[in-house]
């Protein structure tokens, strides 16, 4: 029985979580330096560009970020707990769990798509309505930006829903055999909290007292 | 990870959360950059420490979550290195050929 249970490569299942849990760090340093590559952009632009570009971020709805921030650290929490509850070998508490993570995700998505509706409204998105007599060249580079990173963290949070809500489905039907799989989709969805936590401040928080 | 620190971790991190936000609207000049970004940092190290069980993990995993930060903190300084010692001054043909 346990060695069905394990994958063929491996001798034990303390084996198996090492290494798959050391192939997700590697997949997340590479992703690491995916959005690092935009927040180096980020830097950049703001001490190139200085005060205008600050003055740009302003324009951004720093109460639905917030907001959205506290979501996605909550939600970061809940996965923690199915994790938690998971190694405990409960079956009902961590599929709970999950769903609570997926819902809240799908909330975060939810309040973003709002925020972007706005902001079309306000002719603040590049190459669909940007008006730059209004806003300012420097302005439609800080929302180009904005809608890359906002936009493929987005997709990452997607995927992150994708994964859990087939993790929840997996487990509560009894179709998951017992190993590091909760644990590897933790690590995913709690790096996408990450790099939300280094985007909300320098999208949402920059002069907001100018 | 046990229950009461998951809810800890989750406590500071909405704490912080407040933190960061209740500052930025404190005008305290190029401060407010450096204070926002140091509490990004301590919410990271929450989620990367236990969240992300980096407290409890194998040193080889703990080097490569060290890595992807070390060779991210390489392309910021040399990107910005570059972009910092270039000047804004446009030359005389540009004024003139337009």
């Amino acid at each position: 029985m346990a060695e069905r249970m394990l994958g063929i490569q491996y001798s034990t299942l303390a084996q198996e979580r090492e290494t798959v849990t050391l192939g997700m760090w590697a997949f997340l340093a590479t992703e690491v330096l995916f959005f690092g590559a935009l927040i180096a952009a980020y830097l950049n632009y703001r001490i190139w560009f200085g005060a205008e570009f600050i003055a740009a971020a302003k324009m951004t709805k720093v109460v639905l970020g917030t907001i959205n921030t506290a979501v996605l650290l909550t939600s970061s929490a809940c996965m923690a707990m199915a994790v938690s509850t998971r190694d405990g070998g409960g079956r009902r508490a961590p599929v709970l769990w999950l769903i609570a993570t997926a819902l809240l995700g799908l909330m975060f998505i939810v309040i973003k798509g709002y925020e972007y509706s706005l902001e079309y409204q306000e002719q603040l998105v590049p190459a669909l309505n940007f008006d730059v007599a209004r806003h300012g060249g420097v302005a439609e580079i800080f929302f180009m930006f904005y809608f890359c990173a906002t936009g493929l963290h987005a997709l990452h949070l997607l995927i992150g829903i994708c994964l859990v809500s087939w993790l929840a489905f997996a487990i509560g039907t009894d179709r998951l055999r017992p190993g590091s799989t909760t644990r590897l989709i933790g690590l995913y969805w709690h790096f996408v909290d990450i790099v939300w936590i280094f985007l909300f401040p320098l999208i949402y928080l920059a002069g907001r007292n100018g | 990870m046990s229950g009461r620190l998951i809810l800890r971790c989750w406590l500071a991190l909405v704490v912080l959360l407040a933190l960061t936000t209740a500052s930025a609207f404190v005008p305290l000049g190029s401060a407010n950059l450096f204070i926002s970004l140091g509490i990004a940092f301590a919410k990271a190290l929450i989620v990367l420490l236990f969240f992300m069980e980096l407290k409890t993990s194998a040193a080889l995993v703990r080097v490569f979550a060290a890595a992807g930060f070390f060779w991210l903190m390489i392309m910021i300084a040399l990107t910005s290195a570059d972009y910092t010692h270039r000047t804004d001054q446009p030359v005389p043909l540009d004024r003139t050929a337009g």
